[in-house]
């Protein structure tokens, strides 16, 4: 008896254990989303103040590419826009992940205290 | 603070610590790093007075490698090239860019003296923390020797 309980907690421990690294996997990549959009913002601000005189390049590999400003400002326009959606969609999961491993860290704790109880009643019965 | 530090076990006081600590680490790399990016950006604003209207049409020399040199002449003095990220290079003249790195300058340091109060504040709750921890030591010593001095008795 104990040991079919010990048996099950071990699965759910290592279940429990596999969530948390997920949740940790994507709490890194919503931080590397929050830098990008970080920088993003920095970008545009510095897009923003410029006007049709200032020439604008961008770095494609080793070589310096001439670029509408226009153009470069949309660029940077979509790509905020992406991001803030992929940090939505992160911000969505990470809750939902809470949630689960809140709900399994209930069921291993009632599973620990029934592996308690049934230790203590195998030890009873010697 | 909602938690009376005095109520904490001895590990979890320790838990604590550990964890005032990484922040605490975390938060001064932050600032280290931002003072290197400052200084970057001081360093290059400070390279631009080269560009001026006497230099124009001087000679020198263009490092090709960091072990070879070609000879060159300035030939534009007024505009230069700024990297401003992602990526993205931009034409300026001179009296913008120190205008931009001016802007950057500033922005840094209002980003360090954001960190600054919360780096403080960590500090003194790290202090606290050991401080609370000494005394629980202490006690629990006190403690332990007045027993071994009854059971002697």
């Amino acid at each position: 008896m104990a040991e079919a309980i010990q048996k099950k907690l071990q699965s759910e421990l290592e279940k429990y254990q596999q969530m948390q690294k997920d949740v940790s996997k994507s709490m890194s990549a919503r931080q590397k989303l929050e830098a990008q959009l970080t920088e993003n913002n920095i970008v545009k601000e510095e897009l923003d103040l410029l006007d049709s005189e200032n020439t604008v390049y961008k770095l494609i590999g080793p070589v310096l590419v001439k670029q509408d400003l226009e153009e470069a400002k949309a660029t940077v326009a979509k790509r905020l826009q992406y991001i803030n959606g992929e940090i939505q969609r992160y911000e969505t999961l990470l809750k939902d992940m809470e949630k689960k491993s809140d709900q399994h860290r209930e069921v291993l704790s009632s599973l620990q205290q029934e592996y308690q109880k049934a230790q203590g009643r195998a030890v009873g019965k010697v | 603070m909602a938690v009376n530090l005095t109520e904490l076990s001895l590990p979890q006081l320790e838990g604590l610590k550990t964890q005032l600590e990484q922040e605490t680490e975390f938060l001064t790399s932050s600032i280290g790093q931002l003072k290197v990016v400052q200084t970057k950006y001081v360093e290059a604003k400070d390279s631009l007075s080269v560009l001026n209207k006497n230099n124009a049409g001087k000679q020198l020399l263009v490092p090709l490698t960091s072990s070879m040199y070609v000879p060159g002449t300035l030939n534009d003095v007024e505009h230069v090239l700024v990297d401003v990220g992602t990526g993205y290079y931009v034409e300026k003249d001179v009296n913008d860019t120190k205008e931009f790195f001016k802007r950057k300058i500033d922005f840094l340091t209002k980003q360090m003296e954001k960190i600054q109060p919360a780096l403080q504040e960590k500090h003194g709750m790290k202090q606290a923390v050991i401080e609370v921890m000494n005394i629980k030591i202490q006690q629990l010593q006190s403690q332990q020797a007045s027993q071994s001095g009854a059971t002697k008795a």
